[in-house]
């Protein structure tokens, strides 16, 4: 699939600090990438170029094939952008809130009324049409900030923060929503510190931390890379120790370690084993075959914080 | 309630281009929902009714010695000074109030960046906001016209002086209120906004004429000497007078006014100095040239500003 953003070379600085440090990357159509970093990492800086908001310094960024610098408004119309914090008109009915908004996108008088009802629908707000706007949650505040983005059907949507100050069952809403739009075919480039939510709902990730960008690439070929060997966990009813002298013994299996020393359930063993799927029921295999009664055998693909603590570890100062 | 919706965009599609602007429409909604600007028009009214009445009793009381009572034509001249008065109060510092909040308000509420990141052109930006303030300055006005029109029946006030006078307040109205946007999109607070543009309308209104007023007194004498300065030299000074007094909304109205009352002049009026004659320019030409091109300066910053893409 094409690119629709492309950067490359992005710095930023203020002063003498660098808040953005030569940063390239390129994002495929359709795709939904985590922006992961700790705080002043450069996540909003990076989005607020992209967004035509802010100025680089040096390198460049293109946005379905147009200069962020060059040619704002043409990236205007591709991008639909929420701030990580944004304010809404008060004294606007919601309804209005969003006909305002189409009207700034020039989007014809007649169409937008269909167009808002829609838009209402998909964010759940369909019956807040005539509240005013200072009279919604937080969380819905924060939806229809998301149904304002949508307003003018972005190829693009560059959202900074989409879940933060949510009360748990709204972050469930927004990500719930971000799938719906993910099958939507938009591209979604959105910035989050609830690792677990980036994991949830993205095909790629990338780590910035202090203004570079120490990791980017597809979640699972990087959890890959970074951990060449498996770790499985497996339990047993009975013989546990037999079963560990066991897994000791074979050569592909390295680190065998007892599940309560490490939190898990008491009869269950962990180990980490370099093989492919065949070699890994082969494994399965054979210790059904020497009798160990075993009730599950299961391989721990690891968390994006495992992996995120493992991207950054010595990094950060 | 639901087809609120579809009558709304039916409603604007028909409005010409400006009146299409949809920053402008959205101020106009909020601004006149809810009581607050039919409380704020109810208190100008009164205001307003009770100064002319005011001003009219104290003329009553004055003209207590004329045998044939208060004079109806000076009457109408004083309750027409009036109106004059508040409107240039109204323009001066309640126009830019409305529209020093207008960007930097933006900012504060955190819709600015969302405001940016749309295709809505700087330019539009600009003028929906400089309209929605005149809008509402002018439903002042318009209210108004019922207490104005009392000069009209009292008589003394010709259609030239209302004329003129209502010129010269638009386009100052114009002028202010895009001092105070300039201002809104030049500073990161309302606060800083606000003050800096009543610190200029107020140099402009107040401290330039004392300025001079004082040069034109103590420093005066000591550069020309006792007696009259050559007749080129009063002429330029007449000129500098005028054009000074077309800086100033108060002093270009009543120069004005004096002009057209004493030497019917309505554009330009001419003088015998040195036993020659030198022809002068009402002041009223002077300010409505120099406003007009300062709004037009101060509209082309604002935009520009507002289109800068920060690189801070």
């Amino acid at each position: 699939m094409a690119a629709i953003i492309e950067v490359k070379g992005l710095t930023k600085r203020y002063g003498s600090l660098v808040a953005l440090h030569d940063l390239t990357l390129s994002v495929e159509e359709g795709a939904v990438v985590g922006f992961i970093g700790p705080n002043g990492a450069g996540k909003t800086t990076t989005m607020r170029i992209l967004t035509t908001l802010l100025q680089p310094t040096s390198g460049s960024a293109l946005v379905a094939g147009y200069s962020v610098s060059l040619e704002p408004r043409q990236v205007r119309r591709v991008v639909g952008y929420m701030p990580d914090f944004f304010g809404v008109y008060d004294d606007m009915k919601v309804w209005e809130y969003l006909d305002f908004y189409a009207a700034c996108y020039d989007i014809p008088a007649l169409t937008r009324s269909g167009m808002i009802d829609d838009l209402l629908a998909l964010v759940d707000l369909g019956h807040k049409k005539d509240a005013f706007v200072e009279s919604l949650s937080r969380g819905m505040k924060q939806r229809l900030c998301l149904a304002r983005t949508l307003i003018h059907d972005p190829k693009v949507l560059i959202l900074d923060e989409p879940a933060s100050g949510l009360d748990p069952r709204a972050r469930i809403e927004m990500r719930e929503l971000l799938r719906e739009l993910k099958q939507m075919g938009k591209t979604i480039f959105f910035s989050s510190h609830i690792l677990s939510e980036v994991a949830d709902i993205c095909s790629s990730i990338a780590i910035l931390e202090a203004g570079r960008l120490i990791a980017y690439g597809d979640l699972d070929d990087m959890k890959r890379r970074l951990r060449p060997q498996r770790l499985i966990h497996v339990r047993t009813v009975d013989r546990l120790e037999a079963l560990r002298v066991s897994l000791g013994e074979n050569k592909r299996v390295t680190a065998v370690t007892a599940g309560t020393e490490i939190g898990l359930a008491p009869g269950t063993l962990a180990f980490d084993f370099v093989g492919d799927d065949e070699a890994l029921s082969a494994l399965l295999t054979d210790l059904i075959g020497q009798g160990f009664p075993i009730v599950s055998f299961s391989e721990h693909t690891g968390d994006l914080e495992d992996l995120f603590l493992q991207v950054t570890q010595g990094i950060i100062q | 309630m639901s087809d609120e919706l579809t009558a709304a965009p039916t409603t604007t599609s028909k409005l010409p281009g400006p009146l299409r602007n949809p920053v402008m429409i959205k101020e106009l909604r909020s601004r006149m929902r809810g009581r607050r600007a039919f409380v704020v028009l109810t208190i100008y009214l009164t205001l307003m009714s009770g100064l002319l009445l005011m001003v009219y009793a104290l003329f009553a009381s004055a003209s207590r010695a004329n045998p044939f009572g208060p004079d109806t034509r000076q009457a109408g001249k004083v309750v027409f000074g009036a109106v004059v008065a508040v409107e240039m109060f109204l323009v001066l510092f309640i126009g830019p109030a409305f529209t020093t909040a207008a960007i930097t308000g933006e900012k504060e509420r955190q819709t600015y960046d969302l405001l940016r990141t749309t295709l809505l052109p700087a330019r539009a930006l600009v003028t929906g906001k400089l309209l929605s303030a005149l809008s509402y300055m002018l439903l002042l006005i318009v209210a108004s016209i019922p207490l104005q029109s009392i000069a009209f029946l009292l008589g003394g006030v010709s259609l030239v002086e209302v004329l003129l006078s209502q010129l010269v307040i638009i386009v100052a109205a114009v002028a202010y209120a895009l001092m105070g946007l300039f201002f809104s999109s030049a500073t990161r607070s309302t606060l800083a906004a606000s003050i800096s543009t009543f610190v200029v309308a107020l140099g402009l209104t107040a401290g330039l004429p004392l300025l001079i007023g004082t040069l034109t007194t103590f420093v005066g004498p000591v550069l020309f000497g006792p007696g009259t300065p050559p007749w080129p030299l009063e002429a330029i000074l007449i000129y500098l007078g005028l054009a000074l007094a077309a800086t100033n909304l108060p002093a270009t109205i009543v120069v004005s006014e004096i002009l057209l009352l004493e030497r019917d002049a309505v554009l330009l009026f001419s003088e015998f100095i040195g036993g020659r004659s030198v022809v002068f320019f009402s002041p009223w030409l002077g300010f409505v040239l120099f406003h007009g091109v300062l709004a037009i300066v101060l509209f082309v910053l604002t935009v520009r500003r507002i289109r800068q893409v920060p690189r801070r």
